[in-house]
């Protein structure tokens, strides 16, 4: 079985900004939410590296950990998705998450926060395969459809990969040997419980 | 007499299966770490080799 993951190599990324850009027009997301984000480290100083990071789809999810309703779930594929229908918008999960993934983009009463939004690798929720209520919730399932998450697939550097972990890692592997250096896949340590073997 | 009498039977048929109920004193309806919501129809399909393929197609360096 595939193990999905998401891997930005900071080497690549030109801040572009492209892959939030996709994610927010195929999903329709609201304005002044975005399920992804580029991190600029070191702005205009020598040594200035971007990383694209979203939801990392962890293999041990901190924010189905701390869910009070129990409303995520994990793909066989590794994908960590949830139920808008079981979220109260607590807000546990964004404290929990190292990656900042979890989104409010709705407002419930009292001005509180409403339904939890974040990346969900392209593949939906827990309704049935791209109809009107899950591009309306969750946006659309390209993984139903047998494509890949559109922020990596329209990554003009190549600098975000997103799919089967052991060929993201192949690839990478490949990168780092010729360009030389050392290997940084960055939040693969907290995410995926990564460790080089150079370490 | 015969009044009374009734009264009383007519309370005992009204309060006996109050009697009989049941409520829950439980405060949490809640059993951590058991996901109950919707299934998600996507889990039935295997899509490996085809995701796989696209990969190739899209990602990998030129």
């Amino acid at each position: 079985m595939a193990r999905m993951k998401f891997l930005c190599d900071a080497e690549r990324c030109i801040n572009c900004n492209a892959c939030v850009t996709a994610c927010n027009n195929e999903h329709d997301v609201p304005w002044g939410i975005n399920r992804r984000h580029v991190i600029t480290l070191k702005d205009g100083e020598s040594g200035e590296k971007s990383v694209s990071v979203a939801c990392m789809h962890c293999t041990d999810a901190p924010c189905a950990a701390v869910c009070p309703v129990d409303c995520f779930y994990t793909t066989p594929d590794g994908i960590v998705l949830h139920d808008k229908d079981l979220c109260i918008g607590c807000g546990y999960c964004f404290y929990a998450c190292p990656f900042g993934a979890p989104q409010f983009p709705e407002q419930g009463v009292f001005a509180a926060r409403s339904k939890m939004d974040k990346c969900t690798f392209c593949a939906g929720g827990p309704l049935p395969d791209n109809s009107v209520e899950e591009y309306q919730k969750y946006g659309r399932n390209r993984i139903a459809e047998g494509k890949l998450p559109l922020c990596a697939e329209m990554c003009a550097t190549k600098a975000l990969l997103g799919g089967d972990g052991n060929i993201v890692s192949e690839i990478y592997i490949q990168r780092v040997t010729k360009r030389g250096g050392r290997p940084e896949a960055w939040g693969w340590e907290t995410a995926y419980n990564f460790k080089s073997k150079k370490e | 007499m015969n009044h009374i009498s009734y009264i009383l039977m007519v309370c005992a048929l009204l309060m006996g299966p109050a009697a009989c109920s049941y409520e829950s004193r439980q405060t949490t309806v809640h059993e951590p770490g058991v996901y109950k919501g919707a299934k998600d129809p996507l889990l039935a399909q295997q899509k490996q080799q085809e995701l796989i393929d696209r990969f190739k197609l899209v990602q990998t360096d030129r």
